[in-house]
């Protein structure tokens, strides 16, 4: 935000220190999330245990961040833009912490799933899909290290796109359960790791527009435009 | 906290102020509008200019020879440097609490009495009682000090001091209170007090507070200026200034910062 530093010196570093602790949390989710989409092609449960596993250490990092945030409050009384930055910290670790929830549940399906028949075709999808918001995550955490809220700006347009393919696997989940209801229970399970990615995609515009109060001091303006209409779908053909 | 502004008057219209003392340019072409039943902050670093602005509020700028205050200050309207103003009767609207708490070396009663006897604001003993109990009432000092009316002013804790201050400056009923530092020599006890006071003292007069304490204007302030090496640099609503203030000076000053 600014090339100023603080008179005291002391509350730079604890400023610094739990910036950087958001930079870590960010790198286990973006990994969590690949690893577990990897798990999920690979039918590795090996890797699937490990995301599972990593899981406690993002917990661990979101409950510091949290302590830290506290204390910064308690002890500095930030104001301004470092008010704002500490309210960002505090938000966008709870994003985080999501995501890497939702990443670990992808890695749990991906158990069950690597003992049934596969449906090729729509893992193909979900790995786009989960490769759009990984791209989409992997930008917002530049645009919160360098401030750029033109780049949360593009960040949070891309949700809409993560919306359409979410809706595209849905119908496409629903032609496997009508071709063979044997698919039935994969379809499922595929279901919710294709909307635990489109959950993922709001978390992480969340984290966009965060870096856009953190840089502006402004909410972002518009809503995003709503366009899923997959609750009124009925079969594909309608 | 935040009033809508429309619903509230201006109390003082200050435009285009410049003070001078001697060659030295302390404030420059500052306009402002200070609102009615409304705390307003002054900050801002040491040497800024924001007590020497609010000083002119009441023209206590005119006890400093070398000081010559140039631009229009209005109140309600009027403009109170013309020529036929008494500056002495435009103090007894425009109250003023200093710094450092300094109560007349005379009794509690006497100190808060002394502004209504100067101004005759009271014709009888009984009524200048019920003034004193009520600005000590309205000061929250009654109940501390109710028994010991005749003791000195100056025996008072310094906390207790500075409300007896308080009473002296409201017992002339001001519409103006400006208050420069009035809790930066009291403990945080006594600063929460008259923190509160000012809270309550906000329902009946505009008031003026010039504080270093960035917390203390953001908790009990409505509208803060920020000034700086004599301008006026922002001037909005608090919460703006302390969330999102829109000059980098600002900034600076209220983050703790430097280049």
């Amino acid at each position: 935000m600014t090339d100023k530093h603080h008179i005291v010196r002391a509350f730079d570093r604890e400023l610094e220190a739990v910036q950087a602790k958001i930079v870590r949390m960010g790198g286990l989710v973006e990994a969590a999330i690949s690893e577990a989409m990897t798990a999920l092609t690979d039918r590795d449960p090996e890797l699937a245990r490990k995301v599972r596993e990593n899981d406690r250490l993002i917990d661990e990092l979101e409950e510091e961040i949290e302590h830290d945030t506290a204390q910064i409050i308690a002890l500095w009384s930030p104001t301004a833009s470092d008010l704002r930055t500490v309210l960002a910290v505090m938000r966008i670790a709870g994003n985080l912490e999501r995501v890497g929830d939702y990443a670990k549940n992808i890695a749990k399906r991906s158990e069950v799933l690597s003992e049934m028949a596969r449906l090729e075709s729509a893992v193909g999808s979900l790995n786009r899909m989960a490769r759009e918001v990984e791209g989409m995550l992997k930008d917002s955490l530049d645009a919160y290290i360098q401030h750029d809220a033109e780049l949360a700006e593009t960040v949070r347009s891309r949700d809409s796109d993560v919306d359409q393919m979410y809706n595209a696997i849905f119908r496409e989940l629903l032609t496997h359960m009508m071709e063979d209801p044997r698919n039935i229970t994969g379809a499922m399970h595929l279901h919710f790791v294709a909307k635990n990615i489109e959950r993922m995609g709001d978390h992480v515009t969340s984290i966009a527009e965060q870096v856009i109060y953190l840089v502006t001091g402004e909410r972002p303006e518009e809503e995003r435009k709503k366009r899923d209409r997959t609750s009124f779908v009925q079969s594909p053909e309608s | 906290m935040n009033e809508a502004a429309d619903t509230i008057s201006t109390k003082i219209v200050a435009r285009d102020v410049n003070v001078y003392y001697g060659d030295t340019h302390a404030i420059r072409d500052v306009s402002v509008d200070i609102l009615d039943k409304t705390v307003t902050a002054f900050i801002g670093p040491s040497g800024c200019g924001k007590s020497t602005f609010l000083r002119c509020f009441n023209r206590m700028n005119d006890t400093i020879d070398i000081a010559r205050v140039e631009g229009t200050i209005l109140l309600d309207g009027e403009d109170i440097y013309a020529p036929d103003v008494d500056p002495v009767q435009l103090r007894a609207r425009v109250g003023m609490v200093f710094q450092k708490p300094n109560p007349f070396p005379k009794s509690i009663y006497d100190n808060v009495a002394y502004g209504p006897r100067i101004h005759g604001l009271a014709r009888t003993k009984d009524e200048l009682d019920a003034i004193v109990e009520k600005s000590l009432r309205r000061a929250a000092l009654w109940n501390e000090v109710k028994d010991r009316l005749d003791a000195s002013g100056t025996g008072l804790s310094g906390g207790q001091q500075q409300r007896l201050c308080i009473a002296r400056a409201i017992a002339t009923s001001p519409e103006v209170l400006l208050m420069d530092e009035p809790a930066s020599a009291l403990d945080p006890i006594a600063t929460a007090q008259i923190e509160e006071l000012i809270d309550e003292l906000r329902e009946r007069y505009s008031v003026v507070i010039v504080t270093h304490s960035m917390q203390q204007a953001a908790r009990i302030s409505q509208k803060t200026a920020f000034f700086h090496l004599g301008e006026l640099v922002e001037f909005g609503p608090t919460a703006e200034i302390f969330t999102n203030p829109r000059d980098e000076r600002t900034e600076a000053y209220i983050t703790g910062r430097i280049g």
